[in-house]
């Protein structure tokens, strides 16, 4: 490995109004070295690899392209420059042919000089075959699998002639297979000389095919582009979240005595999940375990009645119910739902802090001819809202200018304000500080005691051992086992890991 | 079996089987349906409200939505009547006049929306108001009248048989947006800005750019669209474009396109403006009252947007 960097940033501060995301990072990206960025949700990798590529001038610090000092005015000067990106959201034109998708770029020249198709294709080939993507240039994205479409990005970057290649959470949408051969690919362009920078939060890929490692934690470095021998997965952890991994706050309790809240025999849904046996008991915290896009959150959304359950039984209370809507798994059942898409469906980020809160309960308050007031919301809100140490300047605060950590809080207090016995949290702690977590965790754990069942959705390891009690592990739409949490990391995620690969390898054999 | 079924989801197959549809159904009930005067009648109408569709089947293919073509339609043809007999300009020079009016109009509307970040709704909706505030007051809603012969004799003219010469101008930009969209940058960057903005800015594509570009066509489209009016009219009537708006979602959307941007087509569209035409000729041909027009056109907007959704939904079998 040679020493000079293709690409060093020093000093990278970044403020938004309100945050500052990036504290002074320190980065450098040398020729062929697959660079591993890692940190947890909301360290400032996101940020950062926005800098990189031109997304967000930094407010302060210097980068230096091979050498001399540069900067980007757009993510077009960037790429200009050598510098490629892979998003971690699809950034494809789905009705385009995949060759138009990879060359639009290189279209910009002239507006009007009719597109050669022909050509595009043939020139397109060559960077598909060094994919090893058997695909006809001429196919449009939209009927190719995620895995191809993501590839098609990555030769998309590489015709841009980019030296510096980020992939942003590339394996996030995976088969294990799939990323197998995307490895393989990796391995091949690093071989060639380029530059990748990995990001992922799958350490054990990041072991794999890492030779070097960037963390970040709290927008600042917790270490810089350190070689990755002799760093072992511990290490990694402990920078990443400033402590040995460990159970944490968790401790034993017992609910074995109790009353079961919710229970699922056999359930079948609409959405494609078979045979899911579950219960939460009155008190207990339960941890619904998978990777991204096992059907997790389609589960809680077939719970709460937003989509049919089409088979088995689901108990509330005991008892075998239907819910036909949303309103009735609140009202009628007890049932709140926090959303791990907070922005889009757990709060109403325009309206007010107290209008937010005040959602679930209006019904509740309602007097004659459906007449509410305000004042009778704030009354029912503030206790929860300030038990739960919302920061606001007034209830008559938008959501939308709180920092995540408070917007999540709030979508906690509306729930505790409705008083229901279920309460199924999913990826609570995405997008929130570490401190903000921690408290979250608190709280949590302190609704458990107080006898709220909940159901915890998760794909953070540590989070799941933390507060879990029993552990439900999901993998293509069933539970494919239960694991009693001990509070101990590696025993839990070993027996979770096996429980996923043991049912992968079977389906692939 | 395969071959049809990809044949099915081809934007203008639908249309193209109900046009032709609707054809046989009205001539088995009015055999004067198809007689040459009928279908002179057919075209002179698809060859504006053609122009009319296109011009926002544009702006559907960035995602947005221009309610101002109407208005822009009807300043254009009373700028191209009044310079003519106000100002005694030759007819050339005011069709030229006339659209670059309306390029320009259109562009506003796309500088407004870019800089200000307000929908493309609230802005267009705010200069139908302007534009057809300006019109009248040029015209204090009084018609010109002086036409020249020149142009008269254009819009009355036959090019062969029953087909008029109005249709020629409109069959000529069919072609060029046509081209546009499937083979020029300007097109595909369109349609890439519709379908995914934020994709189009990383690729490169001038977002801006772009909109700005979509309207100032769309702009241009209402305005020959109206020049065509008056050559048909013979009169600058200032109420022209009055009754575009609805027309002008219902032809692109039967044409398969997707309101919230990134596909529409051209054919399909033109498609759609004949089977609204056939249609409302049929009602007019078995004396049905002419206001159930907008009610049966409003019916076809939704049936078409639901058909449009249920073929987004069916995948395509021996996909890869």
């Amino acid at each position: 490995m040679t020493a000079t960097p293709i690409f060093r940033a020093e000093g990278i501060q970044k403020a938004f109004p309100g945050v500052l995301a990036l504290k002074g990072v320190d980065i450098s990206l040398h020729p062929g070295s697959i660079h591993a960025l890692l940190g947890e949700n909301g360290a400032g990798k996101s940020t950062l690899i926005k800098v990189i590529t031109g997304v967000h001038a930094p407010t302060a610090g210097k980068m230096y392209l091979d050498g001399a000092e540069t900067g980007f005015a757009s993510p077009r000067d960037a790429i200009a420059k050598g510098i490629g990106v892979v998003h971690q959201e699809r950034n494809l034109f789905p009705r385009f042919s995949v060759a138009e998708n990879i060359f639009l770029e290189q279209l910009a020249d002239s507006w009007v000089r009719p597109v050669d198709y022909a050509r595009l294709n043939r020139e397109a080939r060559p960077w598909l075959e060094s994919l090893e993507l058997d695909i006809d240039p001429a196919t449009p994205v939209s009927e190719l699998s995620v895995a191809r479409m993501q590839l098609v990005e990555i030769a998309k970057a590489l015709s841009l002639k980019s030296r510096v290649l980020l992939l942003d959470e590339p394996t996030a949408s995976l088969t294990s297979s799939e990323t197998d051969r995307l490895f393989t690919i990796l391995r091949r362009l690093r071989d060639d000389g380029t530059s990748l920078v990995f990001v992922s939060h799958k350490l054990e890929e990041v072991q794999e095919i890492c030779d070097r490692v960037t963390v970040l934690r709290d927008g600042e470095n917790a270490c810089d582009s350190r070689p990755m021998q002799g760093v072992d997965r511990n290490d990694l952890v402990q920078m990443m979240i400033g402590r040995a991994e460990s159970g944490g706050a968790w401790r034993h309790r017992d609910t074995e005595a109790q009353p079961e809240v919710l229970g699922l025999t056999g359930v079948a849904t609409a959405l494609g999940h078979r045979d899911i046996d579950l219960t939460v008991r009155k008190g207990e915290i339960v941890g619904l375990y998978g990777l991204i896009g096992v059907g997790r959150t389609e589960l809680a959304k077939c719970i709460m009645g937003q989509f049919a359950v089409t088979g088995g039984e689901l108990r509330v209370d005991g008892s075998a119910v239907r819910i036909g809507s949303v309103a009735e798994a609140i009202h009628r059942h007890g049932i709140g739902y926090i959303s791990e898409d907070r922005k889009g469906e757990g709060l109403i980020l325009q309206h007010t802090v107290l209008e937010n809160a005040g959602v679930p309960i209006w019904r509740k308050l309602a007097r004659a001819f459906g007449s509410l007031s305000d004042r009778r919301v704030e009354g029912v809100v503030t206790p929860f809202l300030r038990k739960l140490e919302v920061k606001t300047p007034s209830l008559a605060q938008t959501a939308g200018n709180l920092s995540g950590g408070n917007q999540q809080k709030i979508s906690v207090a509306k729930w505790l304000a409705a008083g229901v016995s279920l309460l199924i949290v999913d990826e609570p702690s995405v997008g929130i500080d570490i401190k903000t977590k921690a408290y979250l965790h608190d709280l949590l754990r302190e609704l458990a005691d107080n006898g709220t069942a909940i159901l915890l959705i998760s794909s953070d390891m540590p989070e799941m051992i933390a507060l879990a009690d029993r552990i439900a592990v999901m993998d293509g739409y069933r539970i494919r086992g239960e694991v009693a949490n001990t509070g101990v990391y590696r025993d839990i995620s070993r027996r979770i890991m096996d429980l996923i690969h043991g049912e992968s390898a079977a389906r692939a054999g | 079996m395969l071959h049809l079924s990809r044949l099915s989801r081809a934007d203008w197959f639908g249309p193209l089987l109900a046009t032709i549809l609707a054809i046989l159904l009205i001539q088995s009930f009015s055999a004067s349906f198809l007689s040459a005067y009928n279908i002179e009648i057919l075209l002179l109408a698809i060859a504006v409200n053609a122009l009319v569709a296109y011009s926002q089947m544009v702006i559907i293919a960035i995602g947005q939505m221009n309610l101002s073509v109407g208005a822009i339609g009807g300043l254009a043809a009373i700028s191209f009547a009044g310079v003519m007999e106000v100002w005694g300009l030759p007819a050339p020079l005011a069709l030229l006049l006339a659209l670059a009016i309306g390029a320009l109009a259109g562009a506003v509307n796309g500088i407004l929306i870019r800089i200000t970040g307000i929908s493309a709704f609230v802005i267009t909706l705010a200069t139908l108001s302007i534009f057809k505030g300006i019109n009248l007051g040029i015209t204090e809603a009084q018609p010109f009248y002086g036409i020249p012969e020149s142009v008269k004799s254009f819009g009355a003219s036959i090019l062969f048989g029953p087909v008029p010469l109005l249709v020629l101008p409109t069959a000529i930009v069919t072609l060029l947006l046509w081209l546009m969209l499937r083979r020029l940058p300007m097109g595909r960057f369109i349609l890439a800005v519709g379908s995914n903005e934020h994709a189009a800015a990383l690729s490169g594509i001038s977002v801006g750019t772009t909109v700005v570009a979509a309207h100032a066509i769309s702009g241009l489209l209402a305005a020959l669209a109206g020049v065509l009016v008056v050559a048909r009219l013979q009169i600058g009537q200032p109420s022209i474009g009055d009754d575009w708006l609805i027309l002008s979602f219902a032809a692109p959307v039967i044409g398969g396109a997707i309101l919230a941007g990134g596909h529409v087509s051209t054919m399909a569209t033109l498609l759609g403006v004949v089977i609204v035409a056939i249609i409302t000729q049929a009602l007019v041909l078995f004396s049905i009252d002419p206001f159930l027009v907008q009610v049966v056109l409003g019916a076809m907007i939704l049936a078409a947007v639901g058909l449009n959704r249920l073929r987004a939904r069916t995948p395509l079998k021996g996909s890869h």
